[in-house]
């Protein structure tokens, strides 16, 4: 026989086995034991709010800034990056009504798959909330993030475009995630690289969120993760440019 | 024989050595070939299969006689683009670029080159050129008994160099150090020689800081005409202070019977300010200004009008100074409706672009995006070309008129 349709017989032959082995686990698996590993449903729903402070920092541009993100159930969130030499950035989700406002583009409310784009992100302890958003949701393979082997996973949302997150077969937490986010500057391909994930009041979270998109780099290092705090009732009310954004629209109905 | 085959064969292995004058070709070559592979907006370059063009153009920078043969032959490659904002500037004429002076003392003077003169068309509030009594209109022949005559002349002569550059170049010799002075001579409005020995100061405006950009001056002026209002500012960045005082200035003019944004001379920034302008104008949803397309992102320049728009007639002034965020504002203004364009075109460089050394000395230029108007048009290589052109002249000058603004002003008056 001749030897390198051994050696091609063999290969053949070993993925096969590897296959039959190893059949992929099913997404739902994947996602609830991320669940599972990250501290479990009973932690996850221990807390009622969070506030999370980093700093985040555009390496190519050399910019620099702070974060800070308060997000309390069931979907309400309030997010604030100060960066040197472009301000105050603001984005928010009440009620149902996201929302954002930077020094450049001003104010603006979100509608259609960014809206929901945002309540998905915005929505507390949305890990575990992931039924509600993701009616479908398929393992497509393997592939190696950074040298660990990981399952990959497509949820495809109710509105938006499809996500594909890598979860490590060996931790089950996730170190990746592609998707073409939904900007009103068009689509962009995004990738979010996640990774020294720690704890905090009983759920582990990642620290470090590297993010891709457009050309640019952009990196968040999370600090500190304080949960259920006494915050105030207005904490999550959009600002007074947003309101007038809304009460203009009320008029034109 | 056998030692000499294998060193022979090493050889044609591990590539030749050179003569420094070609190794210097060979690296300028591979840099600009390299660069237009990794950075250019379309993965295959101008529709090329740029590695043919590699396997087509090596050998012949390998075979030429000299420097500028082989920086005729990049041209040449740059060329096959068929795109603009991709070329090689001679050491010598980007050293003239670049200019003498140099620092960030200035003598307060604007200027620009009117009929191949370098002419006073500002002066800074405060400055030493306006204490010592220089005017607009006079014109600019040496300084520190350099002349410019010879510097504009060459860069003129040189169709690669376009006015921005040009006036860049000029305006580069007025400066210097902060606290040093330079020894200006000027014909003035009798077209009498006068020399004035003018103080460098700190730029007009505030420094302004964005990430790893240097250190900037920046500016913001408004004022009102009569019952118009009118903005000016030198650059799109400052981002906080300009784009407040941007807002501020807009409505404060809401009743005013017009609005002028003069954008003569302001070279850029930072692009997404112009949509953020726009916002301020344009009360209608969904409307942009234009679209980047970038390698791996397409980006439109989205408007979000703001609750309380400014809804008079909008002017905007432009000149060959006038270049990148300017022209888009422009432009996308223009196109959608919004603003009617007073001036000259302008310097048709609207994509973001680099400016690198070659190891030859060589300068090169090459741009990372394209971008199309809200009218479908390309502004690179094309430019803003205004609706109503009007040139500034050195009579109107030195007769205290701007004749830009004063056709502005005037349309306005008329749709009053």
């Amino acid at each position: 026989m001749n030897r390198r349709y051994i050696v091609a017989a063999l290969l053949g032959f070993s993925s096969l086995a590897y296959a039959q082995d190893e059949p992929l686990p099913k997404a739902d698996t994947i996602l609830d034991r991320y669940v599972e590993v990250t501290g479990g449903k009973a932690a996850y729903e221990k807390r009622k709010n969070e506030v999370a402070t980093g700093t985040l920092e555009f390496k190519a541009q050399g910019l620099k800034g702070a974060v800070t993100r308060y997000s309390a159930e069931p979907a309400e969130e309030y997010l604030i990056m100060e960066i040197d030499g472009v301000g105050k950035i603001e984005s928010g989700m009440d009620k149902g009504v996201a929302w954002d406002k930077n020094p450049m583009l001003g104010p603006r409310i979100k509608s259609g798959a960014e809206r929901a784009q945002a309540l998905r992100e915005g929505t507390f302890n949305a890990s575990v909330h992931w039924r509600e958003f993701y009616p479908k949701v398929e393992t497509t393979g393997t592939e190696t993030v950074d040298g660990e082997l990981c399952y990959k996973v497509v949820l495809t949302p109710k509105e938006g475009n499809p996500e594909t997150t890598y979860y490590q077969k060996k931790s089950g937490l996730a170190v990746k995630t592609t998707t073409v986010a939904v900007s009103p500057m068009g689509d962009v391909p995004f990738e979010v690289v996640t990774g020294d994930y720690k704890t905090f009041g009983g759920v582990t979270m990642p620290t470090r969120i590297t993010q891709k998109a457009a050309g640019q780099e952009f990196s968040l290092t999370i600090q500190d993760v304080k949960i259920n705090q006494a915050l105030p009732a207005d904490r999550f009310d959009p600002p007074a440019e947003i309101k007038a954004l809304l009460s203009k629209a009320a008029e034109k109905k | 024989m056998r030692i000499f085959l294998a060193c022979a064969v090493a050889a044609a292995l591990c590539g030749q050595s050179y003569p420094p004058e070609k190794q210097r070709q060979i690296e300028s070559f591979e840099k600009v070939w390299t660069t237009i592979r990794d950075k250019h907006w379309q993965k295959n370059p101008g529709g090329l299969d740029w590695q043919a063009i590699h396997a087509e153009f090596y050998p012949r920078i390998l075979g030429a006689k000299s420097d500028e043969e082989a920086v005729t032959m990049m041209r040449e490659m740059l060329g096959r683009l068929q795109q603009t904002h991709f070329g090689i500037f001679p050491a010598a004429v980007y050293n003239d670029v670049e200019g003498e002076g140099g620092g960030d003392g200035s003598t307060g003077i604007d200027l620009r080159v009117l009929d191949g003169q370098a002419v006073v068309t500002d002066i800074d509030p405060g400055s030493s050129a306006e204490r010592t009594g220089v005017k607009p209109g006079w014109i600019v022949v040496s300084a520190n008994a350099r002349p410019l005559e010879p510097v504009i002349q060459k860069l003129k002569s040189d169709p690669a160099i376009h006015e921005l550059a040009l006036e860049r170049a000029v305006r580069m010799r007025l400066t210097g150090p902060v606290g040093d002075s330079i020894k200006v001579t000027f014909l003035d409005g009798a077209n009498a020689q006068v020399t004035r020995d003018l103080e460098l100061r700190p730029e007009r405006g505030q420094t302004a800081r964005y990430g790893n950009l240097p250190p900037m001056r920046v500016f913001f002026e408004t004022k009102k005409l009569g019952d118009t209002g009118y903005v000016r500012f030198n650059m799109f960045l400052d981002l906080v202070r300009v784009m407040g005082s941007f807002a501020d200035a807009v409505q404060s003019f809401a009743q005013c019977d017009g609005l002028i944004i003069d954008l003569r001379g302001n070279p850029g920034g930072i692009g997404g300010m112009a949509m953020g302008m726009a916002g301020w104008l344009v009360d209608k949803p969904d409307q942009r200004l234009g679209t980047m397309y970038m390698r791996d992102a397409t980006l439109n320049f989205v408007i979000n009008p703001r609750a309380d728009v400014f809804n008079g007639p909008v002017a905007v002034l432009v000149d060959g100074s006038s270049a990148s965020t300017s022209e888009i504002l422009a432009e996308g203004l223009k196109d959608l409706g919004r603003a009617r364009i007073f001036g000259t075109k302008t310097a048709a460089a609207a994509l973001p672009s680099i400016f690198e050394r070659l190891p030859n000395g060589d300068g090169f230029q090459y741009a990372t995006a394209n971008y199309i108007s809200a009218g479908g048009k390309p502004l690179e290589g094309i430019g803003v070309t205004p609706d109503v052109e009007v040139k500034l002249t050195r009579d109107g000058l030195l007769a205290g008129h701007d004749a830009v603004v004063d056709a502005a002003l005037e349309w306005i008056r008329k749709k009053k």
